[in-house]
């Protein structure tokens, strides 16, 4: 039970320091524009420095300047574009089994031509020893939400790959989009085995796709990425080279918090400073105009380090209502006529879906899991069992949650 | 109860809803519904037989309004694929009568029409069997929410059609509707006309 009374008291003094941001943050992202502005020309500088620098934040690495602006190109008449999503019921152990259930969700639209598309979803139980426990690091743990999300993606991708292989068999124009990263930020600091494996799944999906020559990509809607502004501050920065370790601005501000004399001068702020807090989207909602995208940008995440040739790269897109982060393999970004149809089809999608691609959207539609469907889910399961006699009952904290007394 | 053979071929609905007196079926096709006042059955041992009053197209999901995009059927059809995919067409029947050995008697059924059974368009030899006198429009005059007027006019075209626009069977009914609305002259003119327009 919430008290919102106390509550209410909170989400005011949020609002107002929200407020101060934002008047901030205007200023921050005027000077971030006018820095862009500043490298156009010698961006060949600003890119060897960020190659030469080591920051403690993402950088976007860039081949050209970073005001580059594509115009959108033209869609193929015919053009098939595909998508998969999933959606599940995690693992529970307060109900009648151990089990989950991934549910995944697939559409495939044939623009041009007339043709019915293929509005679909699969459910799959997953209740083995093998599906339920895994043993990484030599350490045998149960299967958790974070390793569901994983099958999960890896079984949207392959979902993704049969129906893109079948599409172009027939001979179409394929395009595979997916919602969200294609970057598997999860893996970070996890277990080697565990990493090989979760990458193995992705790898071999992309590079089916890379064989087919049927471009994907990740599309990301309200990105809170900064690479691109990221690589501003590394333009601010005095040092040479950049390096946040060493950098004689924090240690001085360090030294400061711990001087208590209140007459001591104050330190220098922070070069890079003025910029921070402004995200990649804030900048280009002002670079860019409906339908344009920004220059391709490679990813300096470590996770990439093992994509080998599906190394991630990203660009930013103005679908009309957004500035929206799209994410592809290095193979489809090197490909012109691969990273013009990538563009051109989100954009389209995203007008046809009115905000939102339209594909990613339906295959959401298809894929979710209600509440309801999981009641549903659970009854099936308890009538299952009970008619083959086996035992099935909730947890005493799962019933108690249901009958609450008095 | 054995089902009889259904033509899988022929069937233009499903039943999705059912009572004694009324049923609602899904349309194969989006679009594709039986036009108004038409005479269908349902498949099953008892086929029933109705008469559609109402067709209505509809977003599959509840929560989802079909919006309008400003484009012709052929454009959408082009480049908004998927919206075919999520309206269905439905359409009501009252039911008019059932069917057993001897053919269809206009008499409400046994049991009603079950739920998923197909639903055809009934032969030219049902619809005259139904309709050789006006009893079944005793059905649609007592019937809760039709649209009893134009159901009466609709329907008697109907069968009307079914014999060649035959006259001598639209005096017979002319003179069943009269019996049938005697007390209202004026609503029995403007139905009279309508029907021979």
């Amino acid at each position: 039970m919430l008290d919102f009374g106390v509550l209410k008291k909170q989400i005011d003094q949020m609002a107002v320091d929200a407020k101060t941001m934002q008047d901030d943050f205007f200023a921050r992202i005027d000077l971030a524009v006018s820095e862009m502005d500043r490298w156009e020309e010698p961006w060949e500088t600003l890119v060897t420095k960020i190659r030469r620098s080591r920051t403690s934040w993402l950088v976007a690495n860039a081949s050209g300047p970073f005001t580059e602006v594509c115009s959108r190109p033209e869609r193929p008449a015919e053009l098939t574009v595909i998508a998969a999503d999933g959606s599940q019921i995690f693992p529970d152990r307060h109900e009648i089994a151990n089990c989950f259930l991934i549910n995944v969700g697939y559409v495939v639209l044939h623009y041009g031509s007339g043709e019915r598309p293929v509005m679909s979803s699969e459910p799959s139980l997953f209740y083995e020893e093998e599906d339920m426990y895994h043993e990484w690091a030599g350490k045998r743990s149960p299967v958790t939400r974070e390793i569901v999300g994983v099958k999960r993606n890896a079984m949207e991708l392959d979902k993704v790959v049969a129906l893109a292989a079948e599409a172009k068999e027939e001979g179409r124009t394929v395009v595979g989009l997916t919602d969200g990263t294609l970057i598997l930020w999860m893996l970070e600091g996890k277990p080697y085995d565990f990493r090989r494996e979760t990458l193995q799944m992705t790898l071999s999906g992309l590079e089916q796709l890379r064989e087919l020559r049927v471009p994907i990509a990740g599309y990301i809607s309200d990105p809170g990425s900064a690479d691109v502004v990221n690589g501003l501050r590394v333009g601010l920065c005095p040092e040479q080279p950049p390096d946040c370790d060493r950098c004689p601005w924090k240690a001085a501000e360090a030294q400061a918090l711990l001087n208590l004399d209140d007459d001591a001068q104050k330190p220098e702020p922070i070069p890079c400073e003025p910029i921070a807090g402004v995200t990649d989207d804030m900048l280009y909602v002002r670079k860019l105009k409906s339908g344009e995208r920004s220059g391709v940008f490679r990813s300096s995440s470590k996770i990439l380090e093992d994509y080998g040739p599906h190394r991630i790269c990203f660009f930013y897109v103005h679908t009309g209502w957004e500035v929206g982060r799209v994410e592809i393999p290095e193979w489809v970004a090197d490909d012109e006529a691969l990273l013009d149809l990538v563009h051109t089809t989100i954009i389209d999608q995203a007008e046809k879906g009115r905000g939102y691609p339209v594909v990613l959207s339906e295959s959401h539609e298809r894929a979710v899991v209600r509440g309801a469907d999981r009641d549903i889910f659970f009854k099936f399961l308890k009538d299952s069992y009970v008619k083959n006699n086996v035992k099935a009952e909730n947890s005493l904290k799962q019933l108690k949650k249901l009958a609450a007394t008095v | 109860m054995a089902l009889a053979k259904v033509d899988t071929e022929a069937f233009i609905g499903e039943v999705i809803e059912s009572s004694t007196s009324q049923f609602v079926a899904e349309s194969r096709e989006l679009n594709g519904a039986p036009p108004f006042g038409a005479f269908i059955k349902t498949s099953g041992a008892i086929p029933v037989y109705g008469l559609v009053f109402n067709v209505c197209t509809h977003s599959i999901e509840p929560n989802r309004r079909a919006t309008a995009y400003g484009l012709t059927e052929q454009e959408l059809r082009n480049e908004q694929p998927q919206i075919f995919e999520l309206l269905k067409t439905e359409f009501e029947a009252v039911t008019v009568g059932y069917g057993d050995d001897r053919g269809p008697r206009q008499v409400l059924p046994p049991q009603p029409p079950g739920i998923h059974s197909f639903v055809l368009p009934c032969a030219e030899s049902e619809i005259k069997a139904l309709t050789n006198n006006g009893d079944y429009l005793r059905c649609v005059l007592s019937g809760n929410r039709l649209p009893v007027d134009d159901l009466i006019i609709a329907s008697v075209r109907h069968a009307w059609a079914a014999r060649a626009f035959d006259m001598p069977y639209l005096v017979g009914i002319g003179k069943d509707l009269c019996r049938l609305i005697r007390d209202d002259y004026d609503r029995l003119s403007s139905i009279m006309r309508r029907i021979s327009q």
